[in-house]
């Protein structure tokens, strides 16, 4: 079975839609300080402006210019997507691949663990501990990634398992292959896919559950981001304000949880071709 | 009766013959076989008294050395004592002459009878050789080729030689009349020594024992079963491979290179398991066991002893005690049907598994990645990430030779017979043929240059033009390079062409192990005739089915079940493995008719 996964992913419509609000998204994130006309913790306008050219969401109730804060929301929103999604992943690649290739009691240990973590009821562990340590934003990462990788490590050992009796490893191994060349040549190359299937299911998860936490109140007030913008929108209903401060946020945290979310389909529908169906192989 | 010592001879600056010791007892038939050129015909001669060259050592004839001799004292020998029949029967006869006449000339010549005897003799001799009265008057041209023979072993009875020496007596006669002149040489060998000069195994196998020469030495000498079932010389067997006859069952094999005579070890050139040493010195014809052998490695190696091997999975014993050898540039088949433990055996061999007991001993010249192995599936035995050139080249480098890797892999792949234009060699294996993929994989096992090759199925996945195909590429690589070839595979069918030996797996343990002739042909174990009588067939008759169901046996014999002749005693106790000769069975139907006879 030879996949192009590039292929998969801009042959459907799913992975096109997906692919460009990335792309739009990372652009924003990545150009945020040139295209915000406004400093986003700038506090000195008035509140509660109405859009217009100069505001062109309008200002909050501390005088913020919304447009740029939802621009720079964008630039912590994905960083945290990545971070947590990149730093789950090498968790999981490494608690659960050496699980898979060492075996034996260690195996059993860590698969125990990682059982034991699965039934831990996520959100709450969230609130407990960042309430106690009022997190900065790569405490929350650090939190994220620490609590979203069981689940990543899980499937790894699993495919690490299967990989390992895989006749083209045998058979490398009967050449006298050691260790480092077989996780070189074989092992890491057949897990890439579904370390990136992984990778953009924890972003997305991460994305989701920054938004939550900053909604609950839990975050670091320094950094904007959109879970915080909605928060404090949220105690303004009353006002006009919440259909250009409550909504841009809440739709582009939807857009970038779309983008994941198509993403994550099409590579989970490579992976698993008989759960989707439809998708050629190249 | 007669003694070569130390016999050389050397003819200008040539050695022809090199330190030949040999001797034939009275009433022995001794066939000196080797391919032309060995100098099978000048020890004859030089035997009789006829090379002319300086020749050392001794030819104790009746207790006497004959090599001092005056001339005068030879002829007296020649014809009397001592007889030659020279190879080309059609020159040795005088065309002018009537077979009577020349036959009473041959009679007469020793002056041991007067003429009234000597037409008796001459009557006398020609009833011993088969021919008709009427023919003594018959010319030379009037006779058949075979007649010819008789007329000419006729003339060399005459003074009724102590030693006949015959130079390829059966060479162009069709296979009836050879049959008929090698019973009648036979019937004429009590009470006289008979060296029989023959490049044909068939006639040498009618002797008591068989000498090999090769390039102007003996290579190996033994009793002719035990060299012709079992020869412990390269050559020998190279020999054997390539002699067409009805008892071998697997596909003519050459011999590689071409023959000569080189420094050292005359064979070392064309030899596959030559080392170093076999270039510069010559290897002493020496006692091993049940015959005399010329090689510094005492015979071909064993490569690869399995001894005791076991494995278990989850309490099952998956291969239980196997012992089996591999020899230097052999092939054995591992037969059985599925799930009888081969590809645990092959498994185990490569150090892919670790045994639960036994080991398999390596040859200590065995060197790193000198075993290798083709594995059932190609498809998935390579990884869909690596181009056709990335596959051949893994084992370098895995290995870290880096140096002209892409060279070798390359021409490793030419080797193959596939082509090696760079569109080709980026390809990836879903773009690759079946047929493609099986000898890349070959060409994968074999960039190393292995000394065994462990095949497993290796082509059960492709089509019999393409099977066929790869076998014989396979078969043409071992005779280049020597390579052993460990055939696992449930197609007996198959075994059959390729394997020289086989042994037939069930359950985890050996049942029957032999020349592939033996089990393929004359199969002992009641499995083996159940897998031979299922093997492909064109007649398009179906066996009878088996008995009883596979796996079903709780003790005894794992076949009982199944078998349609089983014992009592085989639902009790697991038969052993029983030696008979070149054959192991372990049977108690074969074993209990052995004690019945012994």
């Amino acid at each position: 079975m030879h996949i192009n996964y590039w292929q998969e992913l801009t042959h459907h419509r799913e992975g096109q839609i997906g692919l460009v609000l990335l792309g739009i998204l990372a652009g924003i994130a990545l150009l945020a300080p040139i295209l915000a006309p406004w400093d986003p913790l700038y506090e000195r306008d008035m509140a509660f402006l109405a859009p217009s050219l100069r505001h062109l969401l309008g200002t909050n109730d501390v005088g913020q210019d919304i447009f740029s804060r939802l621009l720079y929301g964008a630039r912590s929103s994905l960083c945290l997507a990545v971070l947590a999604g990149a730093g789950a992943t090498a968790l999981s690649l490494l608690i659960g691949g050496t699980a898979g290739l060492i075996g034996g009691l260690y195996d059993r240990v860590v698969l125990r663990c990682i059982d034991a973590l699965l039934c831990i009821p996520m959100l709450l562990v969230l609130i407990l501990v960042a309430g106690y340590l009022t997190p900065s934003f790569f405490s929350l990462v650090l939190i994220l990634t620490c609590l979203m990788w069981p689940g990543g490590a899980r499937v790894v050992r699993a495919e690490t398992l299967s990989l390992r009796s895989e006749l083209h490893i045998t058979a490398a191994r009967s050449f006298g292959a050691r260790w480092p060349y077989l996780l070189r040549r074989h092992i890491l190359p057949d897990l890439a896919p579904i370390l990136l299937a992984n990778f953009v299911a924890v972003a997305r998860r991460a994305v989701f559950m920054e938004a939550g936490l900053a909604f609950l109140g839990i975050g670091d007030p320094m950094v904007v981001s959109w879970g915080m913008m909605i928060r404090q929108a949220l105690r303004f209903t009353y006002l006009d304000a919440w259909v250009w401060w409550l909504l841009p946020p809440g739709l582009a945290l939807a857009c970038t949880v779309a983008a994941f979310a198509y993403l994550g389909n099409i590579l989970t529908g490579v992976l698993h071709p008989r759960h989707e169906g439809g998708h050629t192989h190249a | 009766m007669l003694e070569i010592k130390s016999l050389t001879l050397d003819i200008g600056s040539e050695r022809i013959l090199r330190d030949i010791n040999l001797k034939v007892a009275a009433g022995e038939v001794l066939a000196l076989c080797g391919e032309s050129g060995a100098g099978k015909t000048s020890l004859g001669l030089t035997v009789m008294g006829l090379m002319a060259g300086q020749v050392q050592g001794e030819v104790i004839f009746q207790g006497r050395n004959l090599l001092p001799l005056a001339e005068e004292e030879w002829r007296r020998l020649r014809g009397r004592e001592m007889a030659m029949v020279l190879q080309n029967t059609d020159d040795a006869l005088n065309p002018v002459l009537s077979v009577g006449a020349q036959l009473l000339e041959a009679v007469l010549a020793h002056g041991l009878f007067d003429r009234a005897a000597a037409v008796l003799r001459v009557e006398e001799l020609l009833a011993q050789v088969g021919l008709p009265e009427h023919k003594c008057n018959s010319y030379p041209h009037q006779l058949s080729g075979g007649e010819r023979a008789r007329v000419l072993l006729a003339m060399a009875l005459a003074n009724d030689p102590a030693l006949l020496i015959l130079d390829e007596p059966t060479a162009a006669v069709d296979t009836i009349t050879k049959a008929e002149l090698l019973s009648l040489i036979k019937a004429i060998s009590p009470g006289r020594a008979v060296l029989l000069i023959t490049h044909d195994l068939a006639a040498a196998a009618v002797a008591a024992r068989i000498a090999v020469m090769y390039g102007g030495t003996l290579v190996e000498v033994g009793t002719t079963p035990a060299v012709l079932s079992d020869p412990r010389h390269p050559y020998t067997r190279g020999l054997l491979r390539s002699f067409p006859n009805m008892t071998t069952v697997k596909d003519l094999q050459g011999i590689g290179g071409e023959g000569g005579r080189a420094p050292g070890c005359p064979f070392h050139p064309r030899c596959t398991q030559r080392l170093a040493l076999c270039g510069h010195k010559i290897p002493a014809l020496q006692l091993r066991e049940d015959r005399w052998l010329a090689c510094h490695r005492g015979g071909i190696v064993p490569l690869l002893q399995m001894r005791n091997l076991g494995k278990a999975f989850d309490g099952q014993w998956a291969v239980a005690g196997v012992d089996l050898t591999l020899q230097e540039g052999e092939s054995l088949a591992v037969v059985g049907e599925t799930g009888s433990g081969k590809t645990t055996l092959a498994r185990m061999i490569m150090n892919l598994l670790p045994p639960d007991c036994g080991q398999v001993e390596r040859d200590a010249s065995l060197a790193d990645g000198a075993v290798q192995m083709v594995f059932q599936h190609p498809r998935a035995s390579v990884s869909h990430r690596f181009s056709a050139l990335e596959i051949v080249r893994e084992p370098l480098d895995i290995k870290g030779i880096l140096a002209d890797r892409d060279e070798i892999a390359r021409a490793m792949i030419a080797e193959v017979h596939l082509p090696v234009d760079a569109a080709f060699l980026a390809r990836y294996p879903h773009q690759l043929s079946g047929g493609e993929l099986q000898r890349l994989v070959l060409a994968r096992a074999l960039v190393l240059e292995p000394k065994v090759l462990v095949a497993d199925e290796p082509t059960s996945a492709l089509d019999a033009s393409t099977q066929a195909k790869i076998l014989r590429l396979i078969m043409a690589l071992q005779e280049k390079r020597g390579l052993a070839l460990l055939l696992i595979t449930h197609d007996l069918a198959l075994a059959r062409k390729v394997c020289d030996r086989a042994a037939v797996m069930l359950q985890g343990r050996i049942v029957e192990e032999g020349p592939a002739q033996s089990v393929f042909t004359q199969p002992s174990h009641p499995y083996t005739k159940a897998m031979v009588q299922h093997a492909p067939q064109l007649t398009g008759v179906l066996p009878s089915p088996l008995p009883g169901a596979a796996g079903t046996a709780s003790g005894g014999c794992p076949f009982w079940p199944r078998c349609p002749e089983s014992l009592v005693v085989c639902r009790e106790v697991n038969p052993p493995l029983v030696a008979d000769g070149q054959l192991r069975i372990a049977c108690h139907l074969v074993s209990g008719q052995g004690s019945l006879a012994g």
